[in-house]
């Protein structure tokens, strides 16, 4: 059972109002069967107990599974909230580590619980969807910076930027807020960066002394590590229409990175020379055989296995993925450095990131004590504690994780992260996935050879007005 | 003699066709399944090693290991035990009076009652999705087992009534007269003499129902919510990460949650092949 | 003595009603309007003072079925005819869910979603997989069965055969969809073997072919699918009495015409069943195509199914998407008037 301040909130109340209506209306047509067949033959009294004896057991196993769900106090002193904080971050972490850091939250905040609602990342979004629509939306959720519109437009996220005053917070220490309407929405907790892979080995054996640092540098390389016979490829692109994410992280990334955008005044424009030379760019590199087979099918999931493998030689990827990579190949010999800006560009490089953001729900009954929990994991020690066993960095500016210091990989990420700034204009998009997805499509279509580079961008660039104009 | 000599080769013959035809199917159908089981056993590493083999240097069961020694994942499987169980129970319980409905009786509304039952299976889940949620929600139902054992069992009815209703069908209605004519009531009649008569079929219904519970992963995640409600194939889910997915537990885990379905077949087998005879002689 | 009367008195016009039947047709069809008549008989026997309450027990009569129905009807209900109601109540409307205020718009969603290039590229692609799937899902179902009921074969040696068959059938769609990825990676086993054997010289991108991808995933569907035929038909193979083929036999009918001619028509009713059910969910195919391509590359594996969540998940359409679920559910209900048509047919 939820607890009882739940119900209090109205959205709530009508909802079960509602409900418990069309289940009255339903209970009580076979109560009236049940009493015309008590005249009939002795079978019907059979099928009744029966039917009761399914309904009992029913009942029971309804009054039990609520027992083994909850660990709050039905508010006995009208004192403990229970928080619940929706995220995929728990499974991602090593276990038991984030209920660590919510029973410190829990400690220091004697009368707050929070009960994790962990699931896959993949299905998140539609779990939020679903829960603010039904108006059980958690208290305290974990976003992609792809959602925050679509939540906002459904009107399912709070304002921020109210908590935080309603609280006197000083928001210094926040790297980012993401606004919409001049509002925050989300808060990047942590953020994992996306630079660019490579495998040493590889490259000694191709004869490349330096990783690029420019993009012919960059294709020069990928087309000498291209070697079919040893089964290896220079450049591996991910561009799964299941998870369109390559879009951001494989190519937009490089318009980014030499300071170029795919926007102009909060419109699409595909377009522009920046776009359209990164589009030729790889391009390039697809009819060269430089990229690794399969592109149109792959996920970032299985790039890195690629990459773990030794088959691919360089790939833009998160930094998540050194530990996993020395843990599953402790031999590879591999190095990071920033994503290659167009030849001459001299300025800072825009880098791509992911973030695990956090936002609180609209109909939260609890705004005060969420917000709480959001300021434990923004606080400089806490968030150090957090990007170090996350292996990403920190939200605040004040926080250093571990790793920083004692790993030399993870230095050179972020000495490229202090030298650049974050760049993803998706988030905050609206229908952000979907975007990436039409963008996909265009541009499988021109690295298919299906279509000119014209085309595939002036359809893109349409498909995107066509969503923005909503 | 020698007309006898040629017809044993003949059937020698066959035999070796049939047999390499077994083979060759057993190869299609198991091959796969081969595959995920090997890789169970192999380092996330060697699954995308090329060229791939069979066994692995660094085989290992760790990822069985991963899976038995961690407590929620063992309570992942007693859910997924409990929920598919009590759905295959209920759904036969139900399906077996539905059947014997359609099959025995002419009413009002029959042909829009059997259009309903199998147009309720025709929406696709994704977009029952929300309204679904907000029910189950509006019940109070939310993270509780009922919740699963419910939505589960509107899935499975549609096809263990029609189903059921074949299987009665062909049973001819000589048998329940008997039983009405020495004074029994058409319940006596279902229970006594066409459930013990229809158990194969029953059996077949039954486990693919267990199947379906045992499988579903949509609804599985949207109606429970804590750690401890969840079943096997949201555990699954789980680890696929974000960045990085866990293939060799992913497969320990779907190869542990396939036992109990192989193994309810492996104990109904032969009732079951058998059975189906009953079910299947059509008047 | 009293009670027995109306059961002699139901007894004597079954009998003769089912002597002029086995002298008209030994079909055994009619012996449920056969049943019907004598419990008439019976009732109004016994009650044959009484006209008042002839109407009553009549009345009852007619609710014995709903009460076997009773809780189905009411799970249905209660769980099921809501959210459908809602679905089709969300498609008449401009945007739910995204919106506070929907603004109702007839069948407006409906010509937008028929019109849309991408949904009838979807459909055709549905259609294609669906009827492949069905098919093939047969085919092999059938032939499996007629293999593992062979009687050249020891018990032991066939419940192995049984067990690997349906081993496809085992699995929860998502680890379908992994493992056949991992399979079919160009750098996977199926490459690599088909390379060793020199039966293809460069690898084949099985999943991300434009010109493969939809043929890739129909083939995942077919293999995943084909034990719930198997199984079904296998026992119904064993259900076919051995007399009938004796009797073929006798007639001097080759293995061929024994199957065309007894076997196929003695399992059509199941095919019939297996197939209306088979057909509804594969329509409605969902993870196993999200998982492996998502509807690409390009739009090659774009099904209804991935049009729909794609509207639903991805848009935020949820009228839109709700219109599309509402046009599948039509299309699968077009397939089940069929049977329920063949059904009633093979009642009577």
């Amino acid at each position: 059972m939820l607890p009882a301040a739940h119900w209090q909130h109205p959205n709530r109340a009508i909802q079960t109002e509602q409900y418990k209506e069309s289940v009255c209306g339903v209970g009580v047509v076979p109560l009236s069967i049940f009493q015309t067949f008590e005249e009939l033959e002795t079978m019907n009294k059979k099928v009744i107990s029966l039917l009761l004896a399914l309904a009992l057991f029913a009942s029971f196993i309804a009054g039990c599974a609520p027992v083994n769900t909850t660990s709050a106090p039905a508010s006995s002193g009208g004192e403990t909230v229970t928080l619940e904080f929706t995220q995929w971050w728990e499974p991602e972490l090593p276990e038991g580590s984030f209920r660590a850091l919510m029973d410190e939250f829990e400690a220091q905040n004697p009368g707050i619980q929070v009960e994790l609602v962990s699931g896959p990342y993949a299905t998140t979004k539609e779990q939020v969807v679903a829960g603010a629509a039904a108006g059980t939306m958690s208290d305290v959720v974990g976003l992609d910076g792809a959602w925050v519109s679509d939540f906002v437009k459904q009107g399912s996220l709070a304002s921020l930027t109210d908590l935080m005053a309603e609280a006197g917070y000083d928001d210094s220490e926040l790297a980012a807020q993401i606004q919409l309407g001049g509002a925050t929405y989300m808060i990047p907790v942590v953020n994992f960066v996306y630079p660019v892979f490579v495998n040493l080995d590889l490259m000694e054996k191709a004869g490349i002394a330096a990783p690029p640092t420019t993009r012919s540098e960059f294709a020069d390389a990928a087309q000498k590590l291209t070697d079919p016979a040893n089964n290896v490829s220079g450049w591996i692109l991910p561009l799964s229409l299941e998870q369109p994410n390559g879009i951001q992280n494989d190519v937009m990334s490089w318009v980014w990175a030499s300071g170029g955008s795919m926007m102009k005044e909060g419109q699409p424009d595909l377009t522009n020379d920046a776009v359209r030379s990164v589009a030729e760019f790889i391009k390039g590199l697809y009819d060269a055989g430089a990229i690794a087979p399969g592109a149109f099918s792959l996920r970032e999931q299985d790039k890195v296995e690629e990459f773990t493998n030794g088959r691919v030689g360089m790939m833009v990827s998160s930094l998540a993925h050194i530990n996993m990579i020395r843990e599953r190949n402790p031999e590879l010999n591999f190095a990071i450095t920033a994503l290659p800006a167009a030849d001459g560009y001299e300025g800072k490089r825009g880098l791509p990131y992911a973030s695990w953001g956090i936002g609180v729900a609209a109909n939260s009954p609890h705004p005060a004590e969420a917000w709480k929990l959001v300021q434990f994991l923004m606080s400089a020690e806490v968030n150090s504690k957090l990007s170090s066993i996350a292996n990403a960095f920190p939200g605040n500016v004040n926080s250093t994780p571990d790793f920083v210091q004692t790993d030399e990989l993870f230095a050179a990420a972020f000495e490229v992260f202090q030298a650049g700034y974050l760049a993803n204009e998706f988030v905050g998009l609206p229908v952000a996935e979907n975007l990436m997805r039409l963008f996909d499509e265009q541009f499988q279509l021109y690295l298919d050879g299906s279509q000119s580079l014209d085309d595939a961008l002036a359809n893109a660039q349409a498909a995107w007005l066509e969503n923005f104009q909503e | 003699m020698n007309s006898r000599f040629s017809k044993s080769t003949q059937t020698h013959l066959a035999r070796l066709g049939v047999l390499l035809a077994l083979l060759l199917g057993a190869l299609f159908a198991g091959f796969p399944v081969l595959w995920m089981v090997a890789s169970s056993f192999k380092s996330n590493t060697e699954i995308f090693a090329y060229p791939p083999r069979l066994i692995a240097e660094s085989f290992s069961a760790g990822a069985y290991l991963a899976v038995f020694t961690n407590a929620e994942k063992v309570r992942f499987f007693l859910n997924s035990y409990l929920v598919s169980g009590m759905v295959t129970l209920l759904t036969l319980l139900v399906g077996i009076l539905g059947g014997y409905s359609f099959s025995r009786y002419t009413f009002f509304f029959k042909k829009p009652l059997n259009m309903l039952i199998i147009g309720v299976q025709a929406v696709p889940p994704i977009t029952l999705l929300i309204p679904y949620f907000s029910l189950i929600v509006g019940l109070k139902l939310h993270n509780s087992y009922l919740a699963l054992i419910l939505t589960y069992m509107v899935f499975t009815l549609s096809y263990a009534i029609i189903m059921m209703t074949g299987y009665f069908n062909t049973l001819p209605r000589e048998l329940d007269e008997a039983v009405m004519i020495d004074g029994g009531s058409s319940f006596v009649a279902l229970w006594s003499v066409l459930v013990p008569i229809s158990l194969p079929g029953i059996v077949s219904v039954g486990i693919y129902t267990f199947m379906l519970a045992w499988n579903e992963f949509l609804f599985a995640l949207t109606l429970t919510k804590t750690t401890d409600m969840r079943t096997v194939p949201v555990g699954i889910q789980l680890l696929m990460g974000q960045h990085s997915y866990e293939w060799n537990e992913m497969m320990a885990m779907s190869v542990l949650g396939s036992l109990p379905v192989l193994l309810l077949f492996l104990f109904f087998q032969r009732y079951f092949i058998a059975g189906m005879t009953a079910g299947s002689v059509k008047g | 003595m009293h009670a027995r009367a109306p059961e002699t008195a139901g007894q004597r016009p079954r009998q003769a009603f089912s002597n002029v039947q086995g002298l008209l047709s030994p079909a055994p069809q009619p012996v449920f309007q056969a049943c019907f008549p004598s419990e008439k008989t019976a009732l109004s026997t016994n009650h044959s003072q009484a006209t008042t309450f002839q109407k009553l027990p009549a009345l009852r009569k007619k609710l014995v079925p709903f009460a076997y129905l009773s809780p189905t009807l009411l799970l249905l209900a209660m769980l099921s005819l809501l959210p459908i109601a809602m679905v089709f109540f969300y498609s008449l409307q401009d945007n739910v869910i995204m919106n506070k205020t929907p603004q109702w718009v007839g069948f407006e969603n409906y010509s937008k979603i028929l019109g849309d290039s991408v949904f009838q590229q979807a459909l055709l692609n549905t259609l294609y997989f669906t009827g492949m799937s069905v098919l093939f899902h047969l085919l092999l179902g059938l032939a499996f069965a007629l293999l593992l009921n062979t009687r050249l074969i020891g018990p032991l040696p066939k419940a192995l055969f049984r067990m690997v068959y349906i081993l496809p059938w085992v699995f929860t769609a998502t680890i379908i969809a992994i493992l056949w990825r991992l399979l079919l990676n160009p750098n996977g086993v199926l490459n690599y073997l088909l390379l060793w054997t020199g039966l293809v010289s460069d690898k084949i991108e099985w999943l991300s072919s434009r010109q493969l991808a939809l043929h890739t995933v129909t083939f995942i569907n077919i293999w995943a699918g084909y034990p719930f035929y198997m199984v079904s038909l296998l026992a119904g193979l064993q259900g076919i009495p051995d007399e009938l083929y004796e009797a073929g036999r006798i007639d001097g009918a080759n293995g061929r015409q024994l199957f065309r001619f007894i076997t196929l028509p003695q399992l059509t009713p199941i095919i019939v069943s297996l197939a209306m059910l088979d057909f509804i969910w594969t329509m409605q195919q969902f993870t196993l195509i999200w998982m492996t391509t998502g509807g690409g590359p390009i739009r090659a594996t774009e099904m209804l199914s991935t049009f729909t969540y794609k509207l639903a998940f991805s848009s935020y359409e949820f009228s839109l998407a709700s219109t599309s679920a509402f046009v599948i559910l039509l299309l699968s209900m077009g397939v089940a008037w069929f049977y329920v048509r063949k059904q009633r047919a093979s009642d009577e």
